[in-house]
């Protein structure tokens, strides 16, 4: 396996873990879980980065990713510290309980809940017995629209 | 600094200015009720200072005597307030050619020591300490008295500066500094829409004013190349010995040197170097500069274009109408105008003007005083009235006029002072009322003030031996003098048409009586005096003069009957007839505390002596000594006005004259209104053409048959025979009705006495000319600003939140949307760069 296909790997490798992460983050709505997605993209990111650096040779991918745990480290801390103050204020981790910071002329974001399923018993259809006149439709027979 | 004088001159401000200061700052917290006595103490002291430096100048005019220039005069500069060398270049401008070449642009802070100045600074600061001492006592429990005295410290400041200023710059700027105190002072109450106004009314009237002063600095700076009064070197340097080594420099060398060899002096536009010399433009620039300088003391002494804010300005408290309104504020102009006698005298046509406004304003405000019921409004008309009597005396030109106008200057100070104060004494009593009509009789209740407002009233009017007498006498001596002069001139011309009239001099002289007794203090030989000014007037500027000159004698005749009239008037109806008081005056009305009348009794004993100390010989009544030290004054001393010099003497006829029509004006004044007064009302009928206007009146007409001499004479003519005679008289009267219908009509509010009450319509005429068109067009200019100017203003401003409304409804509050927004841009992005690095 020569350099270049190895690189290809890794930058497939990121991407992946880079796209999935972004995908977390828009599709979540738990602080949490997006603060996790976002961490998985900075990890897509530095892989790419260490692959870059392992091809060229030198050290400049890898002193960038140390560079970016070191932040990430702050980032982390400070995140999960707003994280938790929001929750405390909340009650909830949900992002979108933070949607009052919108525009004011705008309408508020509603969840729309999953339809309750109906508690009724299932009326499931039968077959008239065989042999068996059907019943007379008395109402056919007392209305005739077409006379 | 060391000697008195340079002290003096700077302690006189300076203190003043530091109690301003001191209880501008302590006043409203630590001072309070007692703000008065910094300011008392620091008036007071540079009412000592200011007499020191009078006392001081008269001996530096007595040591210097005859080996001065001109005059004695002592400048000392502070410090400069701008240097900017070879800023400007006169040449090829109207500068003599002595003026021209390059210029430093150079302001000292100077001030200056003559006896004008001396004269004015001992004035300001005597009356002013005693108005601070009566405001004291008048101010008592206002809201606003550490204001009032903070206001009045920066005044005297402003005032004192004003007079002692050596430069037209800095007589600028203390000009408007004065008129911002007394704006101040004006709107003191200012809660009182009244007071407001007045202010405001004051500050605009006086900006005409300023501009025709600012416009004649303009044209001097351009004419003389500098608005120093004083001589200097041109690194402001005004040591006596360089000054000197440097003009005998410039005489020494050729005229026409553009580089003379040391350095070159600038001779002020009133220096003693320029004076001496003569060395003034004359023609129409000296014309325009005198008329615009005079436009400036117009607005400042309210003469007659601009007098409509004088009598307004009586809103603020008495004391200031006693210090700023009557005794110091407005004789700046005169104060100027006496200043720059030098330029006034090389304009005939100026003088004649000044002379002229002067006259009229005086007539105008004495008749217009005759009818007022505020005291203090007929007191502002009367000073209105004696500051017109003052440029009268200016516009005579010569020495008498000018030295008249400012002796005038003096002795008015004090009784007017005084007169106001005691008119603030009886507001004070009376509860703040001041119209005539609602008090009365008050000669028993407050017998302080009634006998000094009765010097007051003496002065004024010009009764012996009061000081008014001797002021207004030696005005009217000077222009008696004047006009004689000019008939000599005349006369000398009839008789040798052709010789040079140098003979004025002399033929005033013996005119004179003791002319050996008083040389003047500049004496010249009588064979080589210069031709005097007339002799360069032509006949019929001569026989113009003559005649004007002699008609404003006439109106200022009537005028001081006038004076007399309406000041006893006023005396009466306050002082005397049924005791009245207004319920305004409540548990107040008695006499007025201790501190407030102390200061009318002093003055009082001035307004009685002033004039008779001033005689410096027993024998000669018209010698002056005020007169005298004022001649010592660089613009006095020497030039044109210098040899219009005669010897003093007491005129007996024109003393008696004015005396007698003085003593006219206040018999009949006496006799209207001392008793009942049904004179006084049957003459305010007849001077309001009451019962003219029923000649329009058929019924009236035919009923005249009813009164008993006039039906009887019909009766006798019908009887024999002559009805036609009464049938013609008839249609005359008809016909004489019609014609007289509409003028009729207008003159119910034209009547001598309706003019008179209603200020001849000056402020109804200011209002149609100037001040409704203006407010039309500020109207206009008000609707074009809002509309069209803010119009465009606001839909520019509409255009950003038009934007900003189509991208609000981005603004959902989601963070994923947004991630999701900045991911497709980001997206794009990248396509795009990907698209372009592609193609």
């Amino acid at each position: 396996m020569n350099d270049l296909s190895l690189l290809y790997n890794y930058l497939l490798v990121g991407a992946i873990l880079f796209v999935l992460g972004m995908v977390g983050f828009l599709v979540r709505r738990n602080m949490i879980v997006m603060f996790l997605c976002a961490e998985m993209m900075l990890q897509g990111i530095s892989l790419s980065l260490v692959a870059f650096g392992r091809y060229h040779g030198n050290l400049g991918g890898q002193m960038l990713v140390i560079f970016i745990i070191t932040v990430a480290a702050c980032e982390a801390a400070i995140a999960m510290a707003l994280i938790l103050m929001l929750a405390r204020r909340s009650g909830r981790l949900d992002a979108a309980a933070w949607q009052d910071l919108r525009e004011e002329s705008q309408p508020p974001f509603v969840d729309q809940g999953v339809p309750e399923e109906r508690d009724e018993e299932p009326v499931w259809p039968h077959l008239t017995p065989a042999g068996v006149a059907p019943p007379p439709n008395l109402s056919e027979q007392l209305h005739r629209p077409r006379v | 600094m060391q000697d008195t004088i340079s002290l003096c001159l700077m302690l006189i401000p300076a203190l003043p200015l530091a109690a301003a200061v001191l209880i501008g700052a302590l006043g409203p917290r630590l001072l309070k009720n007692y703000s008065h006595l910094p300011l008392i103490l620091a008036l007071a002291g540079s009412c000592v200072c200011a007499l020191a430096l009078y006392r001081e100048v008269g001996l530096e005019q007595a040591k210097s005597g005859a080996q001065s220039i001109a005059g004695f005069e002592k400048v000392i500069t502070l410090w400069t307030w701008a240097d900017i060398p070879d800023a400007y270049d006169l040449r090829g401008t109207g500068a003599t050619a002595a003026d021209s070449g390059p210029r430093a642009f150079r302001l000292d802070i100077a001030l200056r020591a003559d006896a004008l100045t001396a004269m004015m600074l001992a004035m300001v600061t005597f009356i002013s300490t005693l108005v601070a001492v009566f405001a004291a006592g008048y101010m008592e429990g206002d809201r606003g008295y550490w204001r009032f005295f903070a206001y009045m410290g920066l005044f005297v400041f402003s005032m004192t500066m004003l007079v002692s200023v050596s430069n037209f710059a800095l007589l600028f700027v203390f000009w408007e500094a004065v008129g911002v105190c007394s704006y101040l002072l004006i709107g003191f109450w200012y809660t009182k829409p009244e007071a407001a106004a007045a202010g405001v009314k004051a500050f605009l009237v006086n900006r005409v004013g300023d501009f025709g002063f600012a416009l004649a600095l303009f044209l001097i700076w351009c004419t003389y190349g500098t608005l120093n009064y004083h001589d200097s070197l041109p690194d402001g340097s005004v040591d006596a010995a360089a000054l000197e080594a440097a003009s005998s420099n410039a005489t020494a060398g050729s005229p026409s040197d553009a580089a003379p060899a040391g350095p070159a002096l600038i001779r002020g536009v009133l220096g003693q170097r320029r004076i001496a010399a003569g060395d003034y433009v004359t023609g129409g620039i000296a014309t325009a500069i005198c008329l615009l300088l005079l436009i400036g003391a117009c607005g400042k002494s309210a003469q007659f274009p601009l007098h409509v804010w004088l009598p307004d300005a009586m809103e603020g408290p008495t004391p200031v109408s006693a210090l700023i309104h009557a005794a110091t504020m407005v004789t700046a102009g005169v104060y100027m105008v006496t200043r720059c006698t030098p330029l006034f005298a090389v304009s005939p046509t100026a003088q004649l003007v000044v002379a002229c406004i002067g006259a009229f304003t005086a007539l105008l405000a004495g008749l217009i005083a005759l009818t007022q019921f505020d005291l203090k409004r007929v007191l502002a008309y009367s000073t209105i009235s004696q500051l017109g009597y003052m440029f009268l005396a200016l516009g005579v030109g010569t020495f008498a006029g000018v030295t008249s106008g400012m002796y005038h200057l003096f002795t008015h100070a004090f009784f007017k002072a005084l007169l106001f104060l005691g008119a603030g004494s009886v507001m004070h009593a009376m509860g703040g009322v001041i119209d005539m009509r609602q008090f009365g009789g008050l000669r028993r209740l407050m017998p302080h003030t009634h006998w000094t407002f009765l010097f007051g009233c003496l002065a004024l009017a010009g009764i012996f031996p009061f000081a008014g007498f001797w002021s207004k006498d030696a005005i009217f001596a000077s222009l008696h003098d004047k006009i004689h002069e000019l008939d000599h001139e005349i006369e000398h011309r009839d008789e040798h048409s052709h010789a040079p009239a140098v003979g004025q001099h002399e033929g005033a002289a013996t005119h004179g009586t003791s002319a050996d007794l008083h040389p003047s203090p500049l004496p010249k030989g009588d064979g080589t005096s210069p031709p005097g000014p007339l002799a360069k007037w032509s006949d019929s500027q001569l026989a113009t003069s003559r005649a004007v000159y002699q008609w404003l004698y006439y109106s200022a005749l009537l005028t001081a009957f006038l004076t007399a009239f309406y000041t006893f008037r006023a005396f009466s109806l306050t002082f005397y007839g049924d005791e009245v008081i207004p319920h305004e005056a409540g548990h107040h009305a008695h006499e007025s505390p201790p501190l407030m009348v102390m200061p009318l009794g002093v003055l009082a004993v001035c307004a009685l002596l002033v004039g008779i100390l001033a005689i410096s010989n027993p024998t000669n009544w018209g010698t002056n000594r005020l007169v005298d030290f004022l001649a010592g004054t660089p613009s006095l001393a020497a030039g044109e006005i210098a040899l219009t010099k005669v010897p003093e003497q007491f005129h007996l006829p024109i003393a008696g004259i004015s005396t007698v029509v003085a003593v006219a004006g206040m018999g009949l004044a006496l006799y209207m209104y001392l008793g009942d007064r049904s004179e006084a009302r049957f003459l305010q009928r007849v001077f309001d053409l009451q019962g003219l206007n029923r000649l329009t009146d058929p019924q009236w007409v035919l009923g005249l048959e009813r009164v008993w001499w006039i039906g009887a004479t019909t009766r006798f003519l019908r009887r024999n025979h002559l009805g036609w005679l009464v049938t013609l008289v008839g249609y005359v009267l008809a016909i004489l009705s019609l014609i007289l219908a509409a003028p009729l009509l207008v003159g119910n509010f034209v009547t001598p006495y309706k003019l008179s009450l209603r200020k001849f319509y000056f402020d109804e005429l200011y209002a149609a000319l100037f001040v409704w068109p203006l407010q039309l067009a500020a109207q206009i200019a008000f609707w074009i600003d809002r509309w069209l100017v803010d119009g465009l203003v606001n839909l520019v401003g509409r255009v950003p939140p038009a934007v900003g409304s189509l991208m609000r409804s981005l603004q959902m509050g989601l963070v994923q949307f947004y991630a999701l927004a900045m991911v497709l841009g980001s997206l794009i992005l990248i396509a795009a760069r990907l698209y372009y690095a592609a193609g």
